[in-house]
């Protein structure tokens, strides 16, 4: 009895395998303005042309920031919080984003935090 | 570890828990149903051991909890001349921590997830009963509460995270599921206030559903006694454990005939019950039919256990002035504290780094080691990964994320050993959460970074299943600790 069981639960194993094993292939988005393009348009406006803060807009600097650094905190942003229920550390900023991304300015978070580390860390 | 050792274990389970099934009728059902056999073969596919690499290097991994364990033995697969060393000063470091919510719902002893972990250490493997106490990555060396300097050539830190008890005002105490919980138990695990965040007091919190349970039978009058379920600002291991624990609540109370008399009331500081779509929509209709009430953005920062009160910080936006340029109003952070009575209140700590990474030249400002989110590679230091619990990366913090990463670490390491450019492996972020949603049925949501559902199984994953229940109950356990920590699967 044990042996077919395992016979059994091997013979799934190698359906489950190769059945579903593949990832979906819907899951390519594609943006419709670079990062640059993005950070020109709207956040250079708050957090400064260089990246470097904006005082008056209460935008914080971001140009000393590690791309792993930027991608937790977009992740945060555009996702809400890192977690399931756990709040956001970027409350105006989610806020903010939710806004751009209804005026298509969405962006890859990944594509970003390289484009702003990049442009404005690395060059310094 | 070969797979039919891991059947055999879950059979064993099933034998230990008879009343729900016998080991006779779980071998029938399992003959029967392809998809259960799947669900539990399919998680323990094994990969094949051969020693692939000769590369040499003196390897020391801090922290032997899952995560630790896992990758050292991984890695005595890959390397034929592996050289490893880990540091741990908790004897029971391996012990099985998503069971503390069984505990916690009166489903599973504590003995049931205790482990030794002298018995999972992999052969060859050097085990150093003592913390670390200090790190100097630029040497190569770092220090241990015994007094003895280590050095190494390969660093994997895998130290878990702080459950940070001292944040709330009133509490004490910083602690870990299994260590030294003196401090904390002083005010939690009595008088109405638990937490299942560790291991005694997951036992504490199945007294305190007891107790609510007796006080509720006794209870008149309208107004209902008060249960609160809190999850903090910080990122938190198992995401879903402080809703698990009030669907538990709630099973107990409607079983005992007392659900009437106890309004549970779920107050997370964030705004939302997922971070994944489906799941949220899907955990807000759960929430309705059990007449579950919450409150957003609301979070626990202090409580008088005399008098049976808990300060909330409860934050919203609010209209500032309009800005020209974006055609936006910009928005103004508020916050204010409410106070809020309990009879029953469940703590989901806010976490932290340990302090001694944290606050070394390996932590960041959140004190998170900072990786490369796929590689796992450290951020400064390319010697160095961190997995598990304390790597900085978005969601993660489960067992099945560490599942997925020590692989990672295991083949990226050795890939660095050898001298190559690249690094073979990738993380995408997978998570999976097994929502208890009763005694009997859990919601299985898998997703990654995508933050869109990831389900291993044809089915739809945003249904409660018993079959769920069944792996959740008898099947992970196993799967992990003989599975996972063997580095098998
Ligand atoms: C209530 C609860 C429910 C959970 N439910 C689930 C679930 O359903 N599914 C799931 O996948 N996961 C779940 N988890 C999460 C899961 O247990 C953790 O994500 C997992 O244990 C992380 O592994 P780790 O190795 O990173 O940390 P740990 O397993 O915590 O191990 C870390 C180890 O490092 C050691 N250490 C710490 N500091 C030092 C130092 N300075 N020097 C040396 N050693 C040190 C500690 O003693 C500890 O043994 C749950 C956790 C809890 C608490
Ligand atoms: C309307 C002004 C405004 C715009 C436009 C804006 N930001 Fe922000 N941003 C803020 C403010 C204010 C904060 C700080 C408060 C907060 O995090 O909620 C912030 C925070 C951040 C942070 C976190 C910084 C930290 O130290 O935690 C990042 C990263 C960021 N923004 C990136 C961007 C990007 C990328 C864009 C463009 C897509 C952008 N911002 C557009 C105002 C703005």
């Amino acid at each position: 009895m044990k042996k077919i069981t395992f016979t059994l639960l091997s013979i799934a194993t190698m359906a489950l395998l190769t059945g579903c094993g593949d990832k979906p292939k819907s899951d390519i988005v594609t943006y419709k303005y670079t990062p640059a393009e993005v950070y020109t348009a709207t956040c250079a406006h708050c957090h400064g042309d260089k990246g470097e803060g904006m005082p008056s807009k209460k935008g914080p600097a971001i140009d000393k920031k590690t791309i792993p650094e930027l991608e937790m905190d977009l992740f945060d942003i555009k996702n809400g919080g890192v977690g399931q229920s756990t709040a956001t550390e970027h409350d105006v900023m989610e806020h903010n984003m939710k806004k751009l991304k209804e005026k298509g300015y969405e962006y890859d978070v990944k594509a970003m935090a390289n484009y702003i580390y990049n442009t404005f860390n690395r060059a310094k | 570890m070969k797979s039919n050792k891991i059947i055999e274990e879950v059979l064993n389970e099933i034998e230990k828990h008879e009343g729900v099934m016998s080991r006779r009728d779980a071998m029938k059902f399992l003959a029967a149903s392809p998809l259960a056999a799947s669900v539990i073969a399919g998680t323990v596919a094994s990969t094949p051991a051969h020693a692939s690499s000769s590369a040499k290097g003196k390897i020391v991994i801090v922290g032997g909890g899952l995560a630790g364990v896992a990758t050292a033995a991984k890695l005595t697969h890959k390397l034929s001349n592996p050289d490893i060393t880990i540091i741990e000063p908790n004897t029971k470091s391996v012990s099985y921590q998503p069971g503390q919510t069984l505990i916690a719902g009166g489903v599973w002893q504590k003995s049931d997830i205790e482990y030794e972990t002298e018995k999972f250490i992999p052969k060859g493997v050097t085990w150093i009963k003592e913390s670390v106490v200090s790190f100097d990555p630029k040497n190569n060396k770092l220090k241990t509460s015994g007094g003895q300097e280590i050095s190494y050539d390969y660093l994997v830190v895998a130290t878990g995270l702080a459950l940070d008890f001292a944040a709330i005002k009133g509490l004490e105490g910083v602690i870990t599921s299994y260590g030294p919980n003196e401090v904390v138990r002083q005010k939690v695990g009595k008088n109405g206030v638990y937490s299942m965040y560790f291991a005694d007091g997951a036992v504490d919190t199945y007294k305190g559903i007891q107790e609510l349970i007796a006080k509720a039978k006794e209870h008149k009058g309208t107004e209902k006694l008060q249960a609160l379920f809190t999850d903090p600002a910080t990122p938190i291991k198992c995401g879903g454990a402080p809703k698990k624990i009030m669907y538990l609540m709630h099973d107990r109370l409607v079983k005992a005939g007392v659900r009437d008399k106890v309004e549970l009331l779920f107050c997370p500081s964030g705004d939302k019950m997922f971070g994944v779509p489906e799941y949220h929509t899907a955990i807000l209709e759960q929430f309705k039919q059990r007449d579950f009430k919450w409150e957003y953005k609301t979070n626990l920062v202090a409580i008088d256990t005399d008098k049976k009160v808990a300060t909330f910080e409860k934050k919203w936006l609010e209209k500032g002035e309009f800005d020209e340029d974006l055609k936006e109003y910009t928005m103004i952070s508020m916050s204010k504290e409410v106070e809020k009575k309990y009879d029953f209140i469940h703590i989901t700590p806010p976490q932290k780094a340990p302090d001694v990474v944290g606050k070394s030249p390996l932590g960041s400002s959140k004190g998170w080691v900072p990786v490369v989110q796929e590689t796992l590679q450290h951020v400064s230091f390319k010697n160095i990964f961190a997995l598990g619990d304390v790597a900085a990366v978005p969601m993660g913090k489960t067992g099945g994320s560490a599942r997925k990463q020590y692989n990672v670490v295991a083949d990226n390491l050795v890939a660095i050993m050898e001298k190559q450019s690249q690094l073979p492996s990738k993380f995408d972020g997978y998570t999976v959460c097994p929502l208890i949603t009763s005694i009997g049925t859990v919601m299985l949501a898998e997703f990654n970074w995508t933050a869109k559902p990831t389900p291993s199984f044809p089915l739809d994953p945003t249904q409660e299943r018993w079959i769920w229940w069944l792996l959740k109950v008898y099947a992970l356990k196993p799967m992990t600790v003989y599975g996972m920590l063997s580095g098998r699967a």
